[in-house]
This record gives C-alpha cells, sequence and structure tokens, in this order.
C-alpha cells in the first residue's frame, strides 16, 4: 500500500488532498503544527482516517522525524502561512515558513532516503503569486517570476529550492504552479470566502452589508478539489517537473459577487457592498491567468468544476452552515 | 504523536561521541553531531552530521537552530595534551572559547524558542594540575597544560553562566579509554603494541614515564554518566572517575597478562623523550557525588577495560590480515 505524508493538512487542500489518497488505497499521515492545534479537531472529523504526527516546517528534526515514522513514498508539502495580505504583516515568518520550511523539507526528504532518493516523490505546493507583476498573459512554467508580496518572494524561494533539489541531487521533486484555487473549506480570510459567506449571511438577514476592496483584482479561479488530482498526477510521473496547474480563465471580483448574489436571487447587489481602501493591498498583482496546457497534456488533467458551479457550491455551503448554526442556537435558547 | 528529544554533540566523531551517541540513539532520541569537515568521519548509524566549526560562531549558531536541541554535549575539541602544546592558541579557541559560543547560541535560541536546551560540558580531571589525593568537585583548580588551562576556562563559563540562568552542567572526566581510544593516547599505545606482539610481529613498546599514575575508567560508562548529568533537573558539577589511580606500569603489566606474559621488561624501552614537560604524577576523583545523587557506577573494572582493549586490538589485526594462500 502506497503511503504519503502531508504537511498542512488542516488546510483545504490538505483536506482534499487527504479524501483523494485514501480513497486511492494510501496510507496517509499529516504532519500538524503544535500539540493543542485548534484545527486537528478538523482533521479528525473530516478524514479520521488520516494519521496525525506533530512537527514543524521551521523545525527540520521534527520533519525528519515524521518521515522517518511513516516511511511514505509520496511526500506532499502543502504547509505554508498561505495568507498574501497577512504576508505583509509577518514576513520574516511567512519566510521561515513558507520558504525556509520548503528547504527544511527538502532536506530531511534527503537525509530520510539517503542512497533512495529517487525512490521517495516530492511535491511542492507553488503559487501563481510567484508571477506576481506578470511578465507574460498567460503565464507558464516558463514565465520570468516577478513576486509582488512576501509570500510571493518565499514560494519563489521554494519553487527555485525544489527544482535546485531536483537538478542536484536527481531527486523526483515537482512544483505545481497552482493558480487561485477555492471551495466551502477555504478560509474565511480569502475573498472567494469571504463573499459567499457574506451573501450567504445577507440571504438569512443576519447582515446588511459586505466591505470589499479592490472590485477589479482578476483572478484564475478554480476548484481545490480538481487541483491536488493534479497535484497526485505529478508525482505518478517517470520523472519530477514543473506545472502550471489553472483554468485558463479570469474573473474579477465584481464578477464574483454578481455570481454570489445571483445564486440566492438577489439583483441589486450593489446596494450591499461598501468599498473600504484600507483593504487594498500594498502592491496589486497584474492579471493572473495560467496557461496549463502542460499539465493537460502531459498528466491529462482537466478542471471540471467552472466558476459559476464553484461559486454556487461556496454560496450554498455556507447558506447550509449558517442555516444549520441558527437552528442549534434556536435549541440552545440562546438566540432571541 | 510527537518527536522524539533530541541532542546535539560536538565532537561526536571522537571515542566519547560514539559511545554517547549509541546511547541516545538506543532511548530514541534524534541525534546530531557538529563535525568539522564533514566528509567521511566515523560516526555511528543513525548520527545525523552537520558540519560546523567550533571556532566560528555563525557555524555554532546555525546547527543549535537548526537542531533545536533538548540536550547538547560539548565534547569536541582539541583533546590531546600533547598537542596542545603544539597548538596552544588553538587549543584555548576550541576547546576554551567553543563552549561560550555554545552558550551564546543556545541562549539565543532558547529565548526564541520559549524552551530551555541543556548542555553537559565535557570538563577534565586537567583542570585540576599536579594535585595530590583525590579531587572533589570543590577542589582548587590549577592546570598545568594549554589544554588543563582551556578546559578550566570552559568550566569556569558553564558556572558564571549557570549562575545566571543557564542549564549547564559539567561532567569532570577523569581519563576514560575503551578499543576506540587513538593510538596517540598511551592506553591504546600499550594495546595495541601489546596485541602485536601477540600476534607475532617483533616490536617493542616505547614508553615515556611509567610512573605517571592515572584513574582510568571506561569510556561507555563515563558517556552514560553524562546522559545522567544532562537529565538530572537541577545543573550542576559531577566528577566521574574510577575512584583508583594505577601507574603506566600497572597498566603494561595488565596488558601483557592479558597475553599470558608475565615478565615484561625486555619488551619495553624507556625513551625519555617522550615524557611530557609538565606531568601530574597523580590523578585520582572522588566520585561519590555522581554515585549518591546520580546512581552512577561504572560497569568495568580497570583489568576488565584493559583485557578488553587488547582483545579488540588482537580482533583488529585479525580481521584486518589476509587470509593465507
Amino acid at each position: 500500500m502506497p503511503c504519503a505524508l502531508i504537511t498542512g493538512i488542516t488546510g483545504q487542500d490538505g483536506l482534499y488532498l487527504s479524501e483523494l489518497l485514501l480513497q486511492k488505497g494510501y496510507d496517509v499521515y499529516g504532519l500538524i503544527r503544535g500539540q493543542n492545534n485548534p484545527k486537528a479537531r478538523l482533521v479528525a472529523e473530516t478524514v479520521p482516517d488520516v494519521r496525525v504526527l506533530a512537527g514543524d516546517l521551521t523545525d527540520l528534526p521534527s520533519v525528519l522525524w515524521a518521515l522517518q515514522i511513516s516511511q511514505p513514498d509520496e511526500v506532499y508539502n502543502l504547509g505554508a502561512i498561505s495568507f498574501v495580505a497577512y504576508s505583509w504583516k509577518q514576513a520574516a515568518l511567512t519566510s521561515d515558513v513558507t520558504g525556509k520550511g520548503v528547504l527544511n523539507m527538502l532536506e530531511a526528504v534527503r537525509i530520510y532516503a539517503g542512497p533512495d532518493l529517487d525512490e521517495v516523490r516530492f511535491y511542492q505546493a507553488s503559487s501563481s503569486e510567484m508571477f506576481g507583476k506578470a511578465q507574460q498573459v498567460p503565464q507558464s512554467e516558463s514565465t520570468l517570476l516577478w513576486p509582488r508580496s512576501p509570500y510571493g518572494v518565499a514560494k519563489v524561494f521554494g519553487h527555485y529550492m525544489t527544482i535546485n533539489y531536483r537538478e542536484s541531487y536527481g531527486m523526483h521533486a515537482s512544483s505545481g504552479m497552482l493558480f487561485n484555487h477555492e471551495s466551502p473549506r477555504r478560509g474565511i480570510e480569502f475573498v472567494t470566502r469571504k463573499v459567499s459567506r457574506g451573501v450567504a449571511a445577507i440571504k438569512l438577514g443576519l447582515s446588511d452589508k459586505l466591505v470589499m476592496g479592490n472590485l477589479e483584482a482578476r483572478r484564475d479561479w478554480g476548484y481545490a478539489g480538481d487541483y491536488v488530482d493534479a497535484m497526485w498526477r505529478m508525482l505518478q510521473q517517470p520523472e519530477g517537473d514543473d506545472y502550471v496547474v489553472a483554468t485558463g480563465e479570469t474573473h474579477s471580483v465584481r464578477d464574483l459577487l454578481e455570481a454570489a448574489f445571483d445564486v440566492v436571487g438577489i439583483e441589486n447587489w450593489r446596494d450591499y457592498v461598501e468599498h473600504d481602501p484600507t483593504l487594498l493591498r500594498p502592491a496589486e498583482v497584474d492579471a493572473l491567468v495560467g496557461d496549463a496546457s502542460k499539465a493537460r497534456q502531459k498528466l491529462g488533467w482537466t478542471p471540471r468544476v467552472s466558476f459559476p458551479e464553484l461559486v454556487r457550491m461556496m454560496v450554498e455551503s455556507d447558506l447550509e452552515k449558517m442555516q444549520a448554526r441558527q437552528v442549534e442556537s434556536y435549541g440552545l435558547g440562546i438566540n432571541r | 504523536m510527537t518527536a522524539p528529544p533530541r541532542a546535539l554533540i560536538t565532537g561526536v566523531n571522537g571515542q566519547d561521541g560514539w559511545y554517547l551517541s549509541r546511547l541516545l540513539l538506543a532511548d530514541g532520541y534524534q541525534v546530531f553531531g557538529l563535525v568539522h569537515g564533514r566528509d567521511g568521519v566515523p560516526v555511528a548509524d543513525g548520527v545525523i552530521v552537520i558540519g560546523g566549526d567550533l571556532t566560528r560562531s555563525a557555524d555554532v549558531q546555525a546547527a543549535v537552530d537548526y537542531v533545536q536541541p533538548d540536550e547538547v554535549y560539548n565534547l569536541g575539541g582539541i583533546s590531546s595534551v600533547a598537542l596542545s602544546w603544539q597548538e596552544p592558541i588553538l587549543t584555548a579557541d576550541v576547546t576554551g572559547v567553543g563552549l561560550l559560543r555554545i552558550i551564546t547560541a543556545v541562549s539565543a535560541s532558547s529565548e526564541r524558542r520559549g524552551k530551555q536546551s541543556r548542555i553537559v560540558q565535557a570538563s577534565s580531571a586537567e583542570i585540576f594540575g599536579e594535585a595530590f589525593g583525590a579531587q572533589t568537585e570543590d577542589s582548587p583548580i590549577m592546570p598545568v597544560t594549554p589544554y588543563g588551562a582551556a578546559k578550566a576556562f570552559a568550566h569556569d563559563l558553564a558556572r558564571v553562566y549557570r549562575g545566571a540562568g543557564v542549564s549547564i552542567s559539567t561532567a569532570i572526566l577523569y581519563s576514560h579509554e575503551s578499543p576506540r581510544r587513538p593510538e596517540t593516547f598511551v592506553t591504546r599505545k600499550i594495546t595495541r603494541t601489546v596485541a602485536r606482539i601477540a600476534r607475532g610481529e617483533s616490536v617493542q613498546l616505547r614508553l615515556g614515564n611509567l610512573e605517571a599514575r592515572r584513574d582510568w575508567g571506561f569510556a561507555g560508562d563515563y558517556a552514560h554518566a553524562l546522559q545522567l548529568i544532562a537529565r538530572h533537573p537541577a545543573a550542576d558539577d559531577f566528577i566521574v572517575a574510577s575512584g583508583e589511580s594505577h601507574t603506566v606500569a600497572d597498566f603494561v603489566t595488565a596488558a601483557f597478562r592479558r597475553i599470558g606474559v608475565t615478565d615484561w621488561s625486555a619488551l619495553v624501552d624507556i625513551d625519555p623523550r617522550l615524557q611530557r614537560s609538565v606531568d601530574p604524577p597523580d590523578q585520582r576523583g572522588d566520585s561519590s557525588k555522581i554515585r549518591k545523587k546520580l546512581g552512577w557506577h561504572p560497569s568495568k573494572n580497570f583489568e576488565e577495560l584493559v583485557n578488553e582493549m587488547v582483545d579488540a586490538d588482537m580482533q583488529l589485526i585479525d580481521s584486518a590480515s589476509p587470509l593465507p594462500g
């Protein structure tokens, strides 16, 4: 039975990837930071078959121990401080975790695998944020990287380190340059989830406005469940490589709002949206749109969920969660 | 499931580093070794080697940050008294100031992590110089060699920083030997030569001072003492010694006895050039504190130690010789 170790198991992608690998018959181990991580319960509830190990990307020996315990054939490094806006406030921490954490993982895999280095396959979660001030539209694997945030800079470091371990040590290491990918499990600090929750709250009469930053920012948004499949496919190739994973379409935040309000049947959505300039990024990234032809051709990968379907999935999920919570609150007599 | 404790050992490729890393690995530790000149050093299986030099603060800090150790054992340094006369400045820098680099690095790292590492400093009987009688933890420190002075400096540093709240203990180790001792040390020189004589080579054993007395123990037992000291909740100083002293002549007698030779006078040459300019006439440690407080006791006596070393050297010769025909 193949075995995988996933870092960032508590995140959106970690959960989807765990489900995919468990379904394929893998033994799945997940690395969780800290002994009392509040998200550990989420993992236990969502994917109870995942075995959890304590470890921290900034702490190489802990990662090495996790590798020695789990003895994985495949290692997926999804762990990171992944929120771009936060990375401006915590630039040093982001560099340590999102950047140097990758080096710790690569080094730990190298030590763990010893002479059998090519038998352990490594996946690095790279990001479209590496393209930042895009030097080419659409962006492919060979587009010059121009990160525009501490997060992007840290991801570039991890990307190049992964390539260097592949080229220098012959490691089967792949970098997935993933464009934005969303789902009902997306963290609430991300704009898609902020919108889906905000719209659900407005629909249920729990809120009457949504405060937004830049409505013109455009992103290439896909469905996280589709993207974790691309990760797995990369590690089934005979050689490690780099792949852009994207839908190839962009939508603005305005489009996102329109689609989300459309799900709940609200047409005059502008009446609910307020603008707050403090929510703008210090440096916005340009039109990020990925050219995933290589992934489509070599991996046979294709995105299945369209943009409107994705938005519908997210809004409906948030409606459901909020309704469930309302019922729960009434039942306990807390509310009203 | 949480990760096991981890140890950082300087001088992991030396005799003591080998025994200590084996004990720690057997206890489930992750063991990391700081090694000067990283390639091809013999370390116990399972030890993860980090390149670095005790004379470079940045190397020491990087290793400590990388390992984030629970326990740090400082065994590294110039370990030969004779070499310390030839390289006194290097000895002071590695064996003396090296500990200060470790303390500084560990303190910085502990502060960042909010978790203290325990440091164990391998002190030496050489800090007492030409003392008479059995020394205790409170005996005056009066080194008579550059090696002893460097160790004394580190020993004092450990006490200074312990007073300032750093968790640092010292193990004042008396001579401790094993088949892994290099031949530059008199014990191994004796057993190696005696083994060659036993295997029919016509060699003479050339020695300097036969009357020097030392308190000799088995290195594996002393490595165990280091572990006990690290785990003791209160940082402190501990003498680690057998409590018995023997002359070099006693060692020679025991080694020859192992191969059935009782009168060895014709096989040994005394060469005054091999004598040290200064040589403590008698070194003997009073290890009652560690025996009482930590329950440590040696597993091998003098005779057993000598026998094991002679046997190991004979085996080494046998396994290295090409098969006849």
